[in-house]
């Protein structure tokens, strides 16, 4: 009788830790990293952002003509 | 410039007594905006909206109060200061005239508020501390925000642009800590208050020191 | 195009930014999940704002000191960037606290402080906009500004750490430091702030060459 209520005692004890066990498993974008698909989300990103940049330089670059036009 | 800031303190307090307009001014204001909030809530018993009215109120009131500081005087007043007394000197005074005129309006304010709204103040002394160490921080910021906006153009409005967004922080501190002064916690927990008060009292009151100078010149 | 380094570095820093923020490896957190790659785009707002503002500091008290136009003019477009900066920052920090905190706006010290923040510098336009003399704008401005960066201080850095906070490593919340410290992180976080540092002051540059041709031409 002893030992039968110490082992669902234990039994009670581990299925208590199985929630833990489950929380551990923090969900990421594991699947996008292993399907590829996350580098078209980075693609789209540095075309962007290259996007982005070129424009400025192209800006940046107008801004110097005018200058030197002034300077003239 | 002790014998200056001396001299010029007097004459402030001398042109109110002989005046009385700032003073009496401000009296009607504070009670006839108790008296309308008397008249919409009758009393308020919530702690939080009791704390953060008063303090409104006061805010309001203060700002009123203040913004005069610098532009009741006349060009040519102020060109007379230039060339005969130190800057800081003048900014000093200012503000220890503005902090014994905010902290009177704070106290008659207080006595009719608890009258018509209620009173539910657990530690008075610790409210009290609060509520001198508040009005010397309006009277400090706001006296350097009253120089900057009568430099840049005599309009009010731009006075409580100017002074809202700073005040910000001095007016969180200080509702927290009256706050807990009306729940009546324990002194360990709100010393920290005080000292931040103290902190941003002295800053304010060094930088206005330092940079009123160059507010001055023209 | 003049200097050209650094634009080359700010540059590097943003590509690298772009793909490594995706690509790097992150410590897996249970709420934050993969939204701590956030971290390089939401957080460096701020960060760029900060160093802006600093920038914005130095050159009102050089213009107190010495007061040519260039320093206010260099004041001026430096706080603009930073409110730019600033309002995406808010704006990012908005669509991060409804995934993670579950609204769009918390009553949140650090997230009030960096609205403060925004107000004082609105503010602060405000009164340069209400003053016609250019050298009294300067030194009104200035003082204006080094009051209301001391105050800011005291609202984005003190106040925080004295109330409860859902930021990481304030009120009780547990701190940045126990994942910042994790050099995966760092490893894209710093470049990822000197690289958006770098973006700011590069449009700053532009305008303020744009300032000077438009001076030059009504001359």
């Amino acid at each position: 009788m002893q030992t039968k209520k110490l082992f669902s005692l234990l039994l009670v004890m581990i299925l208590s830790t199985l929630p833990g066990f489950a929380q551990d498993q923090i969900e990421m974008a594991d699947l996008m990293r292993s399907n590829g698909k996350i580098y078209v989300v980075v693609a789209v990103a540095a075309t962007v952002m290259l996007g982005l940049i070129i424009y400025l330089i192209s800006i940046d670059r107008k801004v110097s003509s005018i200058e030197k036009k002034l300077k003239k | 410039m002790f014998n200056e800031l001396w001299f010029l303190i007097q004459k402030e307090f001398r042109l109110e007594w002989r005046q009385k307009t700032m003073l009496t001014g401000m009296l009607i204001y504070v009670i006839s905006t108790v008296f309308i909030c008397y008249m919409t809530f009758k009393r308020i018993i919530d702690v939080p909206t009791w704390n953060a009215l008063f303090w409104i109120i006061m805010v309001f009131a203060a700002i009123n109060a203040v913004a005069r500081s610098f532009m009741q005087e006349s060009r040519g007043i102020q060109l007379y200061y230039y060339t005969m007394v130190h800057p800081a000197a003048v900014i000093l005074s200012k503000i220890i005239y503005n902090a014994a005129l905010l902290i009177s309006v704070a106290l008659i304010h207080l006595l009719f508020y608890s009258l018509f709204l209620g009173n539910e103040i657990q530690d008075m002394t610790m409210f009290l501390i609060g509520l001198l160490l508040g009005s010397t921080g309006l009277a400090a910021t706001l006296t350097l925000v009253s120089a900057i906006a009568s430099r840049a153009s005599n309009s009010p409005s731009l006075m409580a642009i100017l002074s809202f967004p700073i005040l910000i922080p001095l007016l969180m501190t200080i509702i927290r800590f009256s706050r807990n002064a009306i729940d009546g916690i324990d002194w360990v927990m709100n010393a920290s208050y005080v000292y931040v008060l103290l902190a941003l009292i002295g800053m304010v009151v060094t930088l206005s020191y330092l940079l009123f100078p160059y507010l001055w010149k023209d | 195009m003049k200097n050209i380094w650094w634009k080359a570095v700010c540059i590097i820093l943003l590509m690298y930014t772009v793909t490594m923020g995706f690509l790097g490896d992150v410590p897996a957190m249970a709420i934050l999940n993969e939204s701590i790659r956030n971290l390089y785009f939401h957080v460096t707002m701020w960060f760029a704002m900060m160093i802006l503002l600093m920038v914005n500091l130095y050159n009102s008290i050089k213009y107190l000191g010495d007061p040519v136009l260039r320093t206010d003019e260099i004041a001026e477009e430096s706080s603009r960037m930073a409110m730019v900066l600033g309002i995406l920052g808010l704006l990012t920090g908005m669509v991060w606290a409804k995934y993670t905190w579950g609204a769009w706006w918390v009553n949140d010290v650090q997230l009030n402080g960096a609205a403060g923040t925004m107000l004082v510098y609105a503010a602060y336009f405000i009164l340069r906009n209400s003053i016609e003399d250019e050298q009294k704008r300067g030194r009104i401005a200035a003082v204006y500004s080094i009051f209301a960066f001391a105050m800011m201080i005291v609202f984005i850095i003190i106040l925080p750490r004295m109330g409860d906070s859902l930021h990481p490593g304030k009120g009780g919340n547990p701190g940045f430091s126990s994942y910042d410290l994790d050099h995966r992180l760092r490893l894209v976080f710093y470049p990822a702030v000197i690289g958006w540092t770098l973006l700011g002051v590069w449009i700053m540059n532009i305008r303020l060459r744009i300032r000077t041709i438009n001076k030059s031409l009504e001359s």
